[in-house]
């Protein structure tokens, strides 16, 4: 359609290059490292292993309780996606469709509070969380998280109710339908595609999550995978292919969801940020 | 008239309800907390125990902690990069756009950091980058002489220049890709053929026609990479240099983390999460200023 000139497709193609270098190496690195054992490793590390040997994996789980992490991991991740879907639609309903007094303070409100730093309130939540007995608790890590990441979720799900014509709840009304049956029976069937959006973007979050499981849980066998890693990195002495197959480990399920719901997950990372 | 009045009440009610559980959760466990900062940030505490009453003691404190001038001083480093940080992905973006064989590739690979966190992006970039890692061993294959003396994360000079070249350019550079992207496709293409006929040149449309035409969410991502400076980082520092080498790589999220649940010196974190408030204060008001001229709220 339009002539570019070679340079600039010469540049376009070098910088992809790199960034594409930079994106998969990582996880290459991890990988080739995994099957490696420590001598064949230290001899060199950017080889490709001699044999495919899963002694690594074997480690992780049998001596580092891997199979608890993720399970821990699991557990909260995915009782915190239904209390955060849920929580998600309720605000953004309220927030894209209805009209109500303080709308618009409620909702900057909310946008402001969503900024600040886990470490900021860090000390905070450590405290209440001690004193009404949430600490190491599945339920607390899963309250902090849907508070703390709940917010994002909702902007996106209150632009996309925003976009559903109001006679819906009018007729809605006029069935006699209240506010629980408008929100589960009519406003989230047909919020499905948005809500896998928030759904995948959120998990992903809690997935990765460090600050507050590191702070609020202490007993080894109630870490979540995150921690697993964070700890084991700083533990002096574990080898690198010890660590590189933890780390495959715990990127496995995340993987495996990028690679089916890519479209979705790529459009969730954008949403809320084109005008429209 | 009185239906519809009644249809009012209702409705606000049925916001209320809605809105609850939300605010609930979030006036404890991140306004109270927020807030909460200010009168800690006052008192000598541990973390635990009574807070003794000090005043702005600790605020005099840390007016002269070399720690937090560093943490500044690396935020300002890090500040420095974003324009590249934004430029380069909105300039790809915008090659990409008049098309170009294989992209699809390209967008799933560069969006993986996105996927695998920071946690994990830390760890495999300080084995990556260390002194026996992949990296020195490339460089000695090379030919370079003394590689093995080469300790990027580890000297203090630069290393804040190595984390800020991952963190704000390269590990984003998928998502600024996609971002602005998505942005451009609603770009309406008859404004690209009325300047192909004027016969603009490819960065006169640029200028004039697409970097205008997307101006919202080029601001808007100006203002998430400032979020992820200065409030999305910890882990990654956690991670990849534990804010060292010496305090190179502080940051004042990091920064909290050491005072107040290594050193046990919570009242004297609280100050720096004070001064953390005010930055981020101050991000979340620009990013609410452009979600509103953008129209975005009603």
């Amino acid at each position: 359609m339009i002539k570019r000139n070679n340079s600039a497709r010469i540049f376009t193609y070098l910088f992809l290059g790199i960034i594409t270098f930079v994106s998969i190496y990582p996880l290459y690195f991890a990988f080739i490292s995994s099957f490696k054992n420590l001598a064949e490793y230290t001899q060199s590390n950017t080889a490709f292993p001699a044999s495919m040997n899963l002694e690594n994996y074997a480690y992780v789980f049998r001596n580092m309780e891997f199979s608890r992490f993720i399970l821990n991991s699991i557990i909260t991740v995915t009782t915190g996606m239904v209390l955060y879907i849920i929580i998600c639609n309720a605000a953004g309903f309220a927030l894209g469709l209805l009209r109500f007094r303080f709308k618009l303070s409620i909702f900057s409100f909310i946008l402001f509070f969503q900024i600040f730093p886990q470490m900021v309130i860090a000390a905070q939540v450590f405290r209440i969380c001690s004193k009404i007995g949430l600490m190491n608790s599945y339920i607390g890590l899963v309250l902090v998280w849907t508070a703390y990441f709940a917010p994002f979720g909702t902007y996106i799900m209150s632009t996309y109710y925003a976009t559903i014509p109001r006679s819906m709840i009018e007729s809605a009304r006029i069935d006699g339908a209240g506010v629980f049956r408008q929100l589960f029976s009519i406003m989230m069937p047909m919020a499905t595609p948005m809500i896998g959006t928030i759904g995948i973007v959120g998990s992903l979050a809690m997935w990765t999550e460090l600050p507050f499981s590191l702070l609020l849980i202490s007993e080894p066998a109630k870490r979540p995978l995150s921690l697993g890693i964070a700890i084991m990195k700083g533990e002096h002495g574990i080898p690198v292919p010890v660590l590189s197959a933890a780390i495959l480990v715990s990127a496995a399920i995340p993987l495996i969801l990028y690679f089916i719901f890519q479209k979705t997950i790529h459009m969730g990372s954008t949403a809320g940020a084109v005008k429209g | 008239m009185l239906k519809k009045r009644l249809m009012k009440h209702q409705e606000e009610r049925d916001a209320l309800i809605l809105l609850l559980p939300l605010i609930l959760l979030m006036l404890v466990f991140t306004v109270y907390p927020v807030l909460a900062n200010f009168y800690y940030s006052m008192t000598k505490w541990k973390g635990f125990g009574t807070a003794e009453w000090v005043g702005l003691k600790n605020y005099a404190t840390l007016l002269q902690d070399v720690k937090f001038w560093h943490s500044l001083k690396n935020l300002s480093v890090l500040i420095a990069y974003i324009p590249a940080g934004v430029f380069l992905p909105l300039l790809i973006a915008a090659i990409l756009r008049d098309g170009l064989k294989g992209w699809t590739f390209f967008r799933s690979v560069i969006y993986l950091p996105n996927i695998l966190g920071y946690v994990i992006l830390g760890t495999l970039f300080s084995i990556l980058l260390s002194q026996r890692g992949p990296l020195i061993e490339l460089l000695t294959m090379l030919g370079v002489q003394d590689a093995n003396r080469i300790n990027i994360l580890g000297q203090s000079n630069s290393a804040i220049h190595m984390v800020s070249l991952l963190f704000v350019i390269l590990m984003k550079m998928g998502f600024g890709c996609i971002y602005f992207l998505a942005a451009m496709s609603s770009i309406d293409s008859s404004m690209y053929d009325a300047a192909g006929i004027d016969g603009a040149n490819w960065w006169q449309r640029f200028w004039n026609i697409t970097v205008p035409s997307i101006s919202f969410s080029i601001q808007f991502f100006v203002v998430l990479s400032f979020i992820e400076v200065f409030a999305r980082m910890y882990s990654f520092i956690y991670t990849l240099t534990y804010g060292g080498p010496g305090f190179a790589t502080f940051t004042l999220e990091f920064g909290i983390y050491r005072q107040g649940f290594k050193a046990f010196k919570m009242g004297y974190a609280s100050s720096w999460a004070v001064v953390l408030f005010f930055f981020c204060s101050a991000i979340a008001a620009l990013q609410i200023y452009v979600i509103r001229k953008g129209d975005q709220l009603q």
